[in-house]
């Protein structure tokens, strides 16, 4: 059923075969962030309960013949070209939606990400049993009826590998309104989810230990001196916000502790000599969540790469982001 | 198990409907019991439904389908033939309702409603019949749409328009396949219908068999005239010819009585123009068939019999539809052979000895046998004979001697059998007749309805240079019956159709009813003659009319090029048309707005909303801040205001639009 997704240990002429089916549907339906379904993209045809349902026919024809009952060729015939007819019924559930890729979810790695897409149907008509599904990912099922445009989320477990993660292609099918045929189309959405560096913790961050107190490998939440307010901006750490004032009516301020300017840290590429490249991000990785969860300021140095010392949501992003993608293309 | 496999409760519903209207039609052919245990399954699933009861286990549901084949067996006292197969399936179909959670299990379910459809037409091809066939197969189908729309929680019709569109599609095509479909003999023998009653005349004819058959108002026949239709007092519709009298009742003569050299018929010389006609029986279960004499059938399978009968092999277990050419006044048999000549004379020794003497007398005294007949005639108009359909009861012995000279009371088969005995006492080959005499003439399509009781027996003789001649002495006795019908020449008895009360045809006299039942009538004279009765030889007809000669290049032509009359535009409906619903005139001027951004280097992102869309233009285009804010206040103010957007503030709206460059 699913021959874009090919595993490994088949035969070579198999390989071959999944390689050319791929370059195939590659030109046919070229990867995009919204894709309309027409006659290039959907495929049909008779399901399983199609084929059985043509032996029933079979079956009713052989009544009909052999009691010569013109009725039982009327209702033979009737449900034969019932058939033909839920040909297009079938095709015209599917054409013209329109699947739009929203967003994927970065993630670390073996986790789940989510992946957010968007049905929209351009014509006034209704699109039943929808079935969706990556082919690692849980699956849903969808109807437009009443609503011009559905929003979908769907889950998938994202690798081992940092770097962007590719869910392949997915499966949109349905086969109403009868069920005898199944219609189909297997869209990229050129949807990529972001895989972080697996978090690889290290006993300590060689190179901190004279300004880290006693060695400990996490400052202590809070052992920063507090050292006045100012205004709440975009990215501030929701910890950091003072909230008392905010129950008094005052506007929204933060927090600010005192951060001697050789307190903030930076996390540098050439602190693990020896390592690998991905063991180094990996232990990057670490401690940039170390750091954030404490709320200390951070910056990070990586070749061709410097991300200023702060302490954010967006900071935090910002520098998995440069970690998972190290040595590999920025894609958006 | 994927979530869409589960059965949404419409769908149910839809199934627990379809299961009662597909009984309906066979409810007469099943046993009471397969009823009860379609209510207990219903009934059941319905508690399983509401989350009362669980679905049966397997113990039970294999205790449930023995006891299921052990009613039937019981019942039919067989599994073969067709009304155990048709029970077999109904408690079948009951029982799978028990045991339908999943998907696949309402596939099968539903597939099996449609064999049950199919079944009730190898029992009645009726009209009315067909009609709730139809409504059946839109029930099963609205079920199976039902099935494929997930979540549809409540009992609602709207998956039977989907159906009822898809049916109406449909239809057209399967009126093609039907015409064009090669209709092919059966490829086995099939059981045949063991519990079906045969209708009719029957082989045999004591006195009171006749006069049963005409307490009926049901349809014999019906035959279409291609010329005017002759007077109602030459309509004698031969069935069967009866020439043994055996323990008082006649009967026809079996084939292998009949010597080998004497089966075939000796065909006469037809005289005159023949009467064209065609005839659709209804079902008899038996074997012969009816026509004016001397009939001749062009229809395939078609036999003639010695004794000038047509009949066909094969039991007629549906409407049966047959062409005929008559000559009436064709000579038949000028030359008797030996052999039927002692058969047409013989005669029961000792039997009725007052009526072999009268007729001895009267041979004695005629010149010729046709005057004998004469006489005989004369004597049941002389005497005091009653025509009636309540003739008291005959004794066991010397029947047509009580009757002629005791009782006189009698119907035309004890007038039609004393006349016969009569005549072959007084030494004249003599056979009686029995079939239907007259028929209604519908004023709406020219068809002659031949009912039951229109039944009728009658004579003939055979008369040196003439042959065989009709002597009806019936007509002697009531020429009302002959020239106007049963219902007139009973009209002083009224027992006419005594047995059905609410028969339109005992209301006739009341113009509407009449009206309507002749109308009816004529329907289902066109559905039979053009759906029931097609077969091969009609389709041969049809499409040689419509293409002169046909070739399979033709056939496949044919075929494609009406399909897709059918489907080319019922793509375009579906596929084509009701393109993109208009967007309002302030969407079309927000998406030019975005339009003009885009080329500036600006892509509104999938999903982003107008502010933050602006916030980012702003950014990127400082220049145009204020009428990018401007155009995104307005279209926000627009779009969200209560009420309809004025034309003048759409205006103000464009032209902000248009500052955008």
């Amino acid at each position: 059923m699913n021959a874009a997704a090919g595993t490994g240990g088949d035969s070579k002429l198999l390989t071959l075969l999944r390689k050319r089916f791929r370059h195939w549907i590659n030109s046919r339906i070229p990867p995009s962030r919204v894709v309309t379904l027409n006659q290039r993209r959907i495929f049909i045809f008779p399901s399983k309960v199609g084929l059985f349902f043509g032996v029933c026919l079979l079956v009713m024809l052989l009544a009909a013949i052999n009691f010569q009952s013109n009725l039982s060729y009327g209702l033979t015939f009737l449900l034969a070209t019932l058939f033909i007819v839920a040909v297009l019924h079938t095709y015209a559930n599917l054409s013209a939606l329109t699947v739009r890729a929203v967003h994927a979810r970065p993630a670390f790695p073996g986790q789940l990400t989510e992946f957010e897409l968007q049905l929209e149907r351009s014509r006034q008509k209704e699109h039943i049993g929808l079935y969706l599904k990556w082919p690692d990912s849980d699956a849903r099922t969808v109807s437009l009826v009443d609503e011009d445009q559905v929003r979908v989320q769907l889950h998938a477990p994202v690798g081992r590998q940092r770097g962007w993660f590719n869910p392949g292609r997915l499966l949109l099918e349905s086969s109403y309104p009868l069920g005898l045929l199944r219609c189909w189309s297997w869209i990229d959405l050129d949807l990529h989810a972001l895989v972080y560096p697996r978090p690889l913790p290290s006993p300590e961050l060689p190179g901190l230990a004279a300004e880290t107190p006693d060695g400990a490998a996490v400052p202590v939440e809070g052992s920063d001196d507090f050292y006045g307010f100012r205004d709440y901006r975009q990215g501030d750490s929701l910890r950091h916000i003072y909230w008392k004032g905010l129950a008094r009516g005052q506007s929204v301020q933060v927090k600010q502790y005192a951060a001697y300017a050789d307190r903030s840290v930076w996390l540098d590429w050439e602190m693990f000599p020896g390592l690998g490249a991905e063991q180094r991000l990996s232990h990057l990785c670490f401690w940039a969540l170390e750091f954030d969860r404490a709320g200390d300021e951070y910056g990070l140095r990586l070749p061709g790469v410097t991300i200023a010392p702060d302490c954010s949501e967006r900071h935090r992003e910002q520098v998995l982001r440069a970690l998972a993608l190290h040595g590999l293309e920025d894609r958006s | 198990m994927k979530a869409q496999q589960q059965i949404p409760r419409n769908a149910l519903g839809w199934a627990i409907l379809s299961m009662f209207t597909l009984v309906l039609p066979h409810i007469e052919r099943i046993p009471p019991w397969v009823l009860a245990v379609y209510l207990f399954a219903a009934f059941w699933r319905i508690m399983v439904y509401r989350g009362r009861w669980s679905f049966p286990r397997w113990p039970v549901k294999l205790g449930l389908i023995i006891a299921g084949f052990a009613g039937i067996l019981l019942s039919f006292r067989s599994l073969v033939g067709l009304e155990p197969t048709v029970a077999l399936l109904l408690t079948a179909f009951a029982l799978k309702l028990l045991e339908l959670a999943e998907r696949k299990d309402a596939y099968v379910l539903l597939f099996l409603a449609y064999f049950v459809v199919l079944t009730e037409f190898l029992f009645s091809q009726d009209l009315l019949i067909v009609l709730v066939c139809v409504l059946n197969v839109v029930i099963i189908t609205t079920a199976l749409v039902a099935l494929h729309r997930p979540g549809d929680d409540r009992f609602n019709l709207r998956p039977m328009r989907q159906a009822g569109v898809m049916i109406l599609q449909a239809a057209p095509l399967m009126l093609v396949l039907f015409f064009l479909f090669p209709r092919i003999g059966p490829l086995w023998t099939v059981p045949i219908k063991s519990q079906q009653a045969k209708t009719g005349m029957s082989e045999f004819m004591s006195p009171g068999d006749v006069s049963r058959l005409s307490r009926s108002g049901e349809v014999a026949f019906r035959v279409n005239f291609e010329g005017d239709v002759p007077p109602r007092s030459e309509l004698y519709w031969r069935g069967l010819v009866m020439s043994r009298l055996r323990q008082g009742t006649w009967s026809a003569l079996n084939f292998y009585e009949v010597p080998a050299s004497q089966r075939r018929q000796n065909e006469p010389e037809p005289l005159g123009e023949p009467l064209r006609y065609s005839i659709i029986m209804e079902p008899t279960q038996q074997r012969w068939l009816y026509g004016l004499r001397y009939a001749r059938s062009t229809s395939s399978g078609i036999m003639h019999s010695a004794d000038f009968r047509i009949f066909r092999p094969l039991v007629i277990e549906d409407d049966y539809l047959y062409q005929v050419r008559s000559w009436p006044d064709t000579v038949l048999e000028p030359e008797l052979s030996a052999w039927r000549r002692r058969i047409e004379l013989e005669l029961p020794d000792g039997a009725n000895p007052r009526t072999r003497r009268l007729a001895a007398q009267i041979a004695a005294e005629s010149a010729s046998p046709a005057e004998a007949v004469e006489r005989v005639l004369n004597l049941f108009t002389r005497e005091p004979f009653v025509y009636t359909l309540q003739p008291p009861l005959l004794p066991e012995r010397d029947r047509m001697d009580a009757f002629l000279f005791d009782t006189r009371r009698g119907f035309c088969e004890h007038y039609a059998a004393a006349f016969v005995i009569m005549m072959r006492a007084a030494g004249i080959p003599a056979r009686v007749v029995a079939g239907y005499q007259g028929g209604e003439v519908n004023p709406v399509n020219g068809t002659v309805i031949v009912h039951q009781f229109d039944a009728h027996a009658w004579s003939e003789v055979w008369l040196e240079g003439r042959g065989w001649v009709r002597v009806d002495p019936t007509a002697a006795v009531a020429p009302e019956r002959i020239e106007l019908g049963l219902e007139e020449a009973l009209a002083e008895e009224g027992s006419f159709l005594p047995d059905s009360p609410l028969s339109p045809l005992r209301y006739r006299k009341i113009d509407i009813i009449n009206k309507i039942r002749l109308r009816y009538d004529a329907l289902t004279y066109s559905w039979q003659a053009w759906v029931v009765g097609f077969d091969a030889d009609k389709q041969f007809d049809l499409l040689k009319g419509f293409f002169g000669d046909f070739s399979a290049r033709k056939f496949a032509a044919v075929l494609l090029g009406s399909w897709a009359l059918v489907l080319v535009p019922v793509a375009w409906v579906l596929l084509l048309r009701r393109k993109t619903h208009a967007l309002s005139r302030l969407d079309r001027l927000y998406l030019n707005f975005c339009r003009r951004l885009e080329s500036m280097g600006v892509a509104r992102k999938a999903g982003e909303a107008p502010r933050d869309y602006a916030l980012r233009a702003q950014r990127k285009i400082p220049r145009l801040a204020e009428q990018i804010a401007d155009v995104t206040k307005r279209y926000d103010q627009l779009a969200y205001a209560e009420g309809a957007s004025q034309d003048g503030e759409l205006g103000e709206f464009a032209r902000a639009v248009r500052s955008i460059r």
